[in-house]
């Protein structure tokens, strides 16, 4: 592994448009997925956990658009397009609870509101 | 398992990147959270080099993808780290910002647009509102303070390794070997092209392909007369005319064809938005319809507040100087009577004569 590190080292620095493997924005992308998902886990501000799934949502976009890159396809980009009007959507009906959850409680405590019966 | 170096690197990778989240997420007491930033970014880093490494010199990506890669991940750990609501949106946006960055370098230039437009200018304005709304008001002496949920994370080491074993899970599911990107001139839809003859003629025109006097044909129903893809197969063509009635066939072969004639990135969304799926986008024009509805109905909602939360809410109200003994709208009061029991409800509602009656009484 040292004498590949040295070739890379030694040889031409990439270019301002040298393309990176597929792999590479695949793997951004789960590292913010996990990154989203711990987040939606560990936090207990309801607004917080919002802000995760928004995270999510943004990993999801990054492979959808590394995908649509890859088999040189527009599909995909478009599909971004609804990701972004789901969490627009998301957005106003979820922060519309918070705010009348908070109204009610005076807090965002996610674990206050673990009684709620249908 | 054929993109990275050795399946040990990604693992041992996961395992780091779940310890310095974990110790980075805060906590009581003891909190390590820069030494766990640090081994995250390791964890980050180890991944990365071990693909280039794999992936050779030819396709090492730009110094841009780990700028903003770095950007990015840094900002979205931050986002799920700080205790504050109000910075962790900020953060966020700085993530939206280094993804549009990384659309960029993916040639998706409208969905990068879009992002920034639409995310951080929009959604994320929606959030920091909502935050500056439903934030508990500070008591006097401690302005700065947190709530206590704020300050704690629940569960930080277990939430971690379940999180980076979906992330391990991942990799070695998508790790299909070193797929390097193709070229952006390979981009199908050669024949999206044929349905715009002013960009071919503006193209052609420029290659000095198309004289002053000469045009691209029509045929009868006022076709233009462009196949850049012919059905059969072939080098494409483009039918000139010029003159009286005279035409002559132009052919892709061409030595002087502009090479860089092809759909711009923003074409080629619209054509795959507008004309393969234009029911589409209806249906998320209804979507937003129904959010914005539910959204109104929502926030019409008269908040019924139970008795415990009602005291709650009057004992916020009444600060130190704003209790009813001080005001001098109640005047004296007797402490217990029932005027003074019922006089912050009344400051909180909307009937200022009945909390004068009050205080003459």
């Amino acid at each position: 592994m040292i004498d590949v590190l040295l070739t890379l080292a030694s040889g031409p620095t990439p270019g301002p448009m040298a393309q990176a493997t597929l792999f590479h924005y695949l793997i951004v992308s789960a590292l913010m997925f996990g990154i989203g998902l711990i987040g939606f886990l560990t936090r207990r501000n309801l607004i917080i956990m919002f802000l995760c799934t928004e995270l999510m949502f943004q990993a999801a976009g990054l492979s959808l658009i590394a995908f649509s890159r890859f088999h040189l396809n527009h599909t995909g980009e478009t599909f971004v397009i609804f990701v972004l009007t789901i969490a627009a959507a998301e957005a106003a009906l979820a922060l519309a609870l918070v705010v009348l959850l908070f109204r009610r409680q005076e807090t965002l405590d996610a674990g206050v509101w673990s009684q709620l019966r249908g | 398992m054929d993109a990275l170096v050795s399946p040990i690197l990604l693992f041992g990778g996961c395992v780091l990147g779940a310890i310095g989240v974990a110790m980075s997420l805060p906590r009581k007491g003891l909190n390590p959270q820069v030494i766990g930033a640090l081994i995250a970014a390791l964890a980050g880093g180890v991944l990365l080099i071990g693909l280039g490494v794999k992936a050779g010199p030819s396709n090492l990506p730009n110094i841009n993808f780990y700028l903003f890669s770095l950007i990015a991940l840094g900002a979205s750990l931050r986002v799920i780290t700080h205790p504050r609501p109000v910075y962790a949106a900020l953060y966020f946006i700085l993530t939206i910002l280094a993804s549009a960055g990384l659309y960029v370098l993916l040639g998706a230039e409208f969905m990068a647009f879009a992002l920034v437009i639409v995310y951080a200018g929009a959604i994320l304005i929606t959030y920091l509102f909502v935050i500056m709304l439903a934030t508990e008001s500070p008591t006097a002496d401690q302005v700065e303070a947190l709530s206590g949920y704020d300050r704690y994370a629940r569960e930080p080491v277990l939430a971690s390794f379940v999180g980076f074993l979906l992330v391990a899970g991942l990799s070695v599911m998508m790790a299909g070997g070193v797929s390097t990107l193709p070229e952006t001139s390979n981009y199908a839809g050669a024949q999206n092209l044929n349905a715009l003859p002013k960009k071919v003629e503006t193209a052609l025109r420029e290659a000095k392909l198309l004289d002053a006097n000469e045009e691209i044909s029509r045929d009868k129903s006022g076709e233009y007369l462009i196949d850049l893809s012919p059905v059969t197969g072939g080098p494409g063509t483009v039918t000139i005319a010029f003159g009286q009635d005279r035409t002559r066939v132009l052919s892709t072969d061409h030595p002087d064809w502009p090479k860089d004639l092809r759909l711009t990135n923003v074409e080629g969304v619209a054509f795959a938005l507008l004309r393969d799926h234009p029911g589409s986008i209806e249906v998320a024009g209804v979507v937003l319809l129904m959010a914005m509805l539910g959204a109104v109905v929502l926030a019409r909602k008269k908040v019924e507040l139970d008795e415990k939360a009602k005291l709650a809410a009057e004992r916020r109200s009444l600060g130190d100087e704003f209790s009813p003994e001080n005001s001098p709208l109640m005047g004296p009061a007797v402490p217990g009577s029932p005027t003074v029991r019922e006089a912050p409800t009344r400051s909180l509602g909307e009937a200022p004569a009945t909390v004068g009656t009050g205080g003459a009484a």
